[in-house]
C-alpha cells in the first residue's frame, strides 16, 4: 500500500510551451486554456499524483487532468483560492471513487473563485462535488453520477455547493443520487442553468437559499423534479428564487432514497416550494408527472410542530428586508414554515396527475381527494387560510398566485393539516383560470429579480 | 523566455533525496515558521523513535502529554507532545486552546500495537502529525513512516492503508486507516473565527479541560498544567479547583461504561461529544454548521443538541431515522445510529474511524437510553 514514487508532470508558472508538446493525455485542455498563475498537468492513473498535488496547491492554480480514471480512495481536497481543476471532457476524465471506504466526498473544496469543469466524479462515497463557504464558484460541464441506477446506498448529492455565495452551475450533468442530484444549500446569489438532472430522489433542489434564478434545466425521470424548501432551524431564510423555462417531465421514478426528507416525496412529483417565500415559477413545461406538476405546502407538511421552525430573529444570516416574517410564539423569533408570495404562470401542463405514488402518504391523500380524476396541475395546502368550496369566500392570506398556464388541469386547495387527519375536509379546486382568488393581484413586494453574478 | 523554458517535469520522489536520518541528540529542535518543513521528520529534531524499546525520545522543551477524553480514531495509541521554543511562553485560556508563540508545534504520533492486550509491545508507528505555529497561524503536515520504522517522510496526499491488530478482547480486526491528506487536517483542525467567517487552523486537544489531569514525568503523577507551568511553557494557569475539566474516559475505555458512575453519565457522554464531534459540530466548526447539530460540551439548547430535531443534510445518513436525537430512544436516534454505523456513507465523525468505537458507542447509547424519554411525534401536534 505505500506509495514510493510520485510520477507527476509539473509545470511550474507560465510555462505555457506544454501544450505544443502535444501530450496525448492532454488533447482538449491544457495550460494554454488558463490565465492562472500556476498549471499543475496530471495524468490519469497517477492518483497519487493528483492528492499530493492538490495539498500542495498555491493560489491561483490551473490543475489539469488527463485523460482516462484516476482510482481514488479519498477526496480530492481543495484549499486554496482562485483554483481551476479540469478534466478533458466529461465523456473523457474520470474520478473514481469506487474503492474508497472511508465517508468522503468526490471533490470537497473550500476556495474563493472556484472553477470546475469537464470531468466526471463516478461513485463518490457522500457528495459528487462538494463547495462549502466559497465566494464565486462555477461548476461546468461537469457531470456527478453513480453507476448503479436507483441504489439507496449511492450517495447524497452529486452537484452540491453548499454555504457558498455567487453560484453559477450550468450545462452540467447530476444523476442517481439517492438525496438530491443538483442540491444548491444555504447560498446566496445562484443561477442554476442548463443543466440536466436525471434518475435521482430530488433531481434539483434549492434550499434556505436567497436570490436563486434556475433555467433552461432539464428534470427527467427523478422522484421528484424541481423543488425548493426550507429546513427549519436554519438561520438562513430562502427568498426570491424562479425556476423558470425549464422542462420536468417523466419524474416517476421509485423513491429510493434510503431516509430523510426526500424519503417521504411521492414518485410523479413535478415541483414543490415548502417553507419558502418570494417563488416564481413560470414558463416551464411539465409533462407526465404522475402525482402532480406543482405544489405549494407550508414547512409544516414536513414537521407540524411551529416551535421547530422559530428562528431568533438576532441570528438570522443574509437579507431579509421586506419579507415581513411572521413573529414565532417565543419572544424575538420568527418563523419561516409559510410558503408566501408564489407566482405560477406561463406554465405548460399535460399528462400529468394521472396516477398519484400511493406508497407515501402524500401521494395516497391525493389519491383520495381525486379519485378518478386527474390531479390539479396546481395544489396548494392552504396552510393559514379559510378554505371553502366557494372561491369567493377563500382567503389568499399567502399570496398565492396562478395565471396564463395553458392546459392547466386546474388550481386545487386542499386542506392538508386536516385532511391527512380526517378526509372530508373542505377542497376547493377551481377548474380554470383566473383561478380567483389565486390570481395574481396580491403578490407584495417587487417582483423577483434575475440573479447577476459579478 | 517561452521557447527556453521547456516543459518542466519533476519526478517528486526523485525531490526527496535519501538524505541521513537526523536525531535529538544533533541538537534542539528546527521548527521553521515560514513554508514547508523538511520531508523528513527527523529533521525537525523532535523526537526520537527507539523501535527495539519501543518508546519515543523526546527534545528537550518538546514535552508529552495525554487527554481526559480523547479523539477515537480506529483504536489507534497516540503519542501527543508540545514543543515550544526557548524562553518563549503558551498563554492559559478556560474556555478556548491555548495560544501558542510563534515556532511552536504539536506532535502526534499515531501507531499500533500488535496485540492490544500488550499494549507496550510490538508497536508499528504509522504517522505522526505535527502542527506549526507559524507567523500566519497554524499549518498541519502529515509525516509517514517508512517500513524499516527508521523515519517519517512528509506526504501531503495522505494514505489509505490497511491495518490489522489483536484487539482487547483477543480478536482480529482490520481497520481501513485512513492517513489523512493535508488538507483534510482542516476537516476538523478548523474554525470559523470573526465576523466575516474567517476559517482558521486551530489545534483542538491543548485546551484547560483536555488536559487538566495527572501524568507521569518520571517522578510520580503529577497535574500536566501545573508540569507545563513548572518547566515555565505555560503562564497564568489559575488554581486547580478553578481549571474546567473533561470526564476521564480511560477507565471507561478499559472497563466499558459500567466503570461510569450514573451521576457521571451525562458528564461523560458530553465530553466523548465534545472531543469526537464538536470539531464540526459547532457554530464555529465548518462542515457541521449545515446540520445545526451542536455537540460542543456548552452547548445546553436541546434542539441543537438534537433532540426532537430532524437533521440538516444527512442525506443517506439517517438510517431511515426522523430524528437527531429522541430522548430515552436511543434506536429512534440518528446520532446513536452514526456513531455505531460503519456504513461508509453514514458513518460518523467522517474522518478517522472505520470500526465502532465499542465503549464509546456503549457510552452514546447508555446516555441516551437514560433521558427522560420524549416521544417526538407527539410533539408535532
Amino acid at each position: 500500500m505505500m506509495r514510493t514514487t510520485v510520477k507527476l508532470l509539473l509545470v511550474v508558472g507560465l510555462l505555457m510551451g506544454c501544450g505544443e508538446s502535444a501530450d496525448p493525455s492532454f488533447p482538449n485542455v491544457t495550460c494554454d486554456d488558463f490565465a492562472h498563475a500556476n498549471c499543475v498537468l496530471i495524468t490519469s492513473g497517477d492518483a497519487a499524483g493528483l492528492l499530493d498535488a492538490v495539498n500542495a496547491l498555491e493560489d491561483d492554480t490551473a490543475v489539469i487532468l488527463g485523460t482516462g480514471t484516476f482510482e481514488l480512495d479519498n477526496q480530492v481536497t481543495i484549499r486554496a483560492n482562485q483554483i481551476t481543476i479540469t478534466g478533458q471532457g466529461m465523456d473523457d476524465t474520470t474520478l473514481s471513487f469506487g474503492t474508497a471506504t472511508a465517508q468522503i466526498n468526490g471533490i470537497d473544496a473550500v476556495s474563493n473563485g472556484f472553477l470546475v469543469q469537464d470531468l466526471t466524479v463516478l461513485d463518490a462515497v457522500k457528495d459528487g462535488i462538494r463547495v462549502e463557504n466559497s465566494d464565486g464558484v462555477t461548476y461546468r460541464r461537469i457531470r456527478a453520477t453513480w453507476t448503479n441506477e436507483g441504489d439507496s446506498t449511492n450517495g447524497a448529492y452529486g452537484i452540491y455547493p453548499v454555504r457558498s455565495q455567487n453560484v453559477l452551475v450550468e450545462d452540467s450533468i447530476a444523476e442517481r443520487s439517492s438525496d438530491a442530484g443538483l442540491y444548491v444549500g444555504q447560498c446566496r446569489n445562484v443561477i442554476v442553468r442548463n443543466n440536466l438532472v436525471t434518475g435521482n430522489v430530488a433531481g434539483l433542489e434549492i434550499e434556505n437559499t436567497q436570490y436563486a434564478d434556475v433555467y433552461g434545466n432539464t428534470a427527467e425521470n427523478n422522484t421528484a423534479g424541481i423543488v425548493v424548501f426550507d429546513l427549519p432551524g436554519n438561520p438562513i431564510v430562502g427568498r426570491d428564487v424562479r425556476l423558470r423555462d425549464n422542462m420536468i417531465i417523466n419524474n416517476n421514478h421509485a423513491n429510493f432514497a434510503p431516509g430523510g426528507t426526500v424519503a417521504i416525496i411521492p414518485a410523479g412529483t413535478g415541483t414543490f416550494a415548502l417553507a419558502s417565500r418570494r417563488v416564481e415559477i413560470t414558463g416551464n413545461t411539465y409533462m407526465n408527472n404522475q402525482t402532480g406538476d406543482i405544489a405549494i405546502l407550508s414547512g409544516l407538511v414536513v414537521d407540524s410542530n411551529p416551535a421547530m421552525w422559530e428562528l431568533v430573529e438576532a441570528e438570522l444570516v443574509g437579507d431579509n428586508a421586506g419579507l415581513d416574517l411572521p413573529a414565532g410564539a417565543t419572544a424575538g423569533t420568527i418563523t419561516n414554515f409559510r410558503t408566501e408570495n408564489v407566482l405560477i404562470q406561463n406554465n405548460t401542463h399535460s399528462g400529468s396527475g394521472l396516477a398519484p405514488d400511493q406508497t407515501r402518504d402524500f401521494g395516497v391523500l391525493i389519491a383520495a381527494v381525486f379519485g378518478f380524476d386527474p390531479v390539479s396541475s396546481i395544489l396548494y395546502d392552504g396552510y393559514g387560510e379559510t378554505i371553502d368550496v366557494e372561491a369567493s369566500t377563500t382567503t389568499n392570506e399567502n399570496r398565492v398566485c396562478a395565471g396564463g398556464n395553458t392546459a392547466a388541469n386546474g388550481l386545487a386547495v386542499l386542506d392538508v393539516e386536516t385532511q391527512l387527519v380526517s378526509l372530508g375536509s373542505p377542497i376547493l379546486v377551481i377548474s380554470d383560470a383566473p383561478f380567483a382568488p389565486f390570481d395574481c393581484d396580491d403578490l407584495a413586494g417587487d417582483r423577483v429579480a434575475e440573479v447577476v453574478i459579478p | 523566455m517561452k521557447r527556453a523554458a521547456a516543459c518542466l517535469v519533476l519526478l517528486l520522489a526523485g525531490c526527496t533525496e535519501e538524505v541521513a536520518p537526523m536525531s535529538i541528540a544533533d541538537g534542539p529542535p528546527v521548527v521553521a515558521t515560514t513554508g514547508r518543513p523538511p520531508d523528513q521528520l527527523s529533521h525537525l529534531r523532535l523526537l526520537d523513535w527507539d523501535a527495539a524499546a519501543g518508546e519515543i525520545h523526546y527534545n528537550a522543551r518538546v514535552v508529552p502529554y495525554d487527554l481526559n477524553t480523547p479523539l477515537f480514531s480506529d483504536y489507534a495509541l497516540k503519542a501527543r507532545a508540545i514543543y515550544v521554543p526557548d524562553g518563549q511562553t503558551i498563554s492559559y485560556d478556560p474556555d478556548h486552546p491555548f495560544a501558542f508563540p510563534v515556532g511552536s508545534a504539536i506532535v502526534k504520533t499515531f501507531y499500533f500495537p500488535a496485540d492490544f492486550r500488550q499494549p507496550d509491545q510490538d508497536l508499528t508507528l504509522i504517522e505522526t502529525r505535527i502542527l506549526i505555529r507559524t507567523e500566519d497561524g497554524w499549518s498541519a503536515w502529515p509525516y509517514v513512516w517508512n517500513e524499516a520504522q527508521t523515519d517519517a517522510t512528509l506526504q501531503v496526499g495522505g494514505e489509505s492503508r490497511a491495518i490489522s491488530f489483536v484487539d482487547a478482547d483477543g480478536a482480529a480486526q482490520t481497520a481501513n486507516y485512513l492517513i489523512p491528506q493535508r488538507n483534510q487536517c482542516r476537516s476538523c483542525h478548523e474554525r470559523n473565527l470573526g465576523a466575516g467567517g474567517t476559517a482558521t487552523i486551530s489545534p483542538i486537544g491543548p485546551a484547560a479541560r483536555h488536559l487538566n489531569r495527572d501524568l507521569d514525568y518520571g517522578a510520580g503523577p503529577v497535574n500536566q498544567l501545573a508540569h507545563f507551568a513548572e518547566l515555565g511553557m505555560l503562564t497564568g494557569v489559575p488554581d486547580a479547583a478553578s481549571v474546567p475539566r473533561a470526564y476521564a474516559f480511560a477507565e471507561v475505555e478499559a472497563r466499558g461504561v459500567s466503570a461510569i458512575a450514573p451521576e457521571d453519565l451525562d458528564f461523560a457522554a458530553r465530553s466523548y461529544l465534545d472531543i469526537n464531534c464538536a470539531h464540526c459540530h459547532d457554530p464555529l466548526g465548518t462542515q457541521g454548521v449545515t446540520s445545526q447539530l451542536f455537540l460542543s460540551h456548552d452547548n445546553m439548547e436541546p434542539f441543537n443538541l438534537g433532540v426532537c430535531k430532524r437533521p440538516g443534510s444527512a442525506g443517506s445518513g439517517t438510517g431511515g431515522l426522523t430524528w437527531d436525537l429522541v430522548p430515552g430512544q436511543p434506536d429512534q436516534s440518528i446520532l446513536v445510529f452514526r456513531v455505531e454505523t460503519t456504513e461508509p456513507g453514514a458513518i460518523m465523525p467522517l474522518l478517522g474511524r472505520s470500526l465502532q468505537h465499542r465503549h464509546g458507542a456503549e457510552l452514546i447509547r447508555a446516555w441516551v437510553a437514560a433521558m427522560d424519554p420524549v416521544d417526538c411525534a407527539m410533539m408535532e401536534p
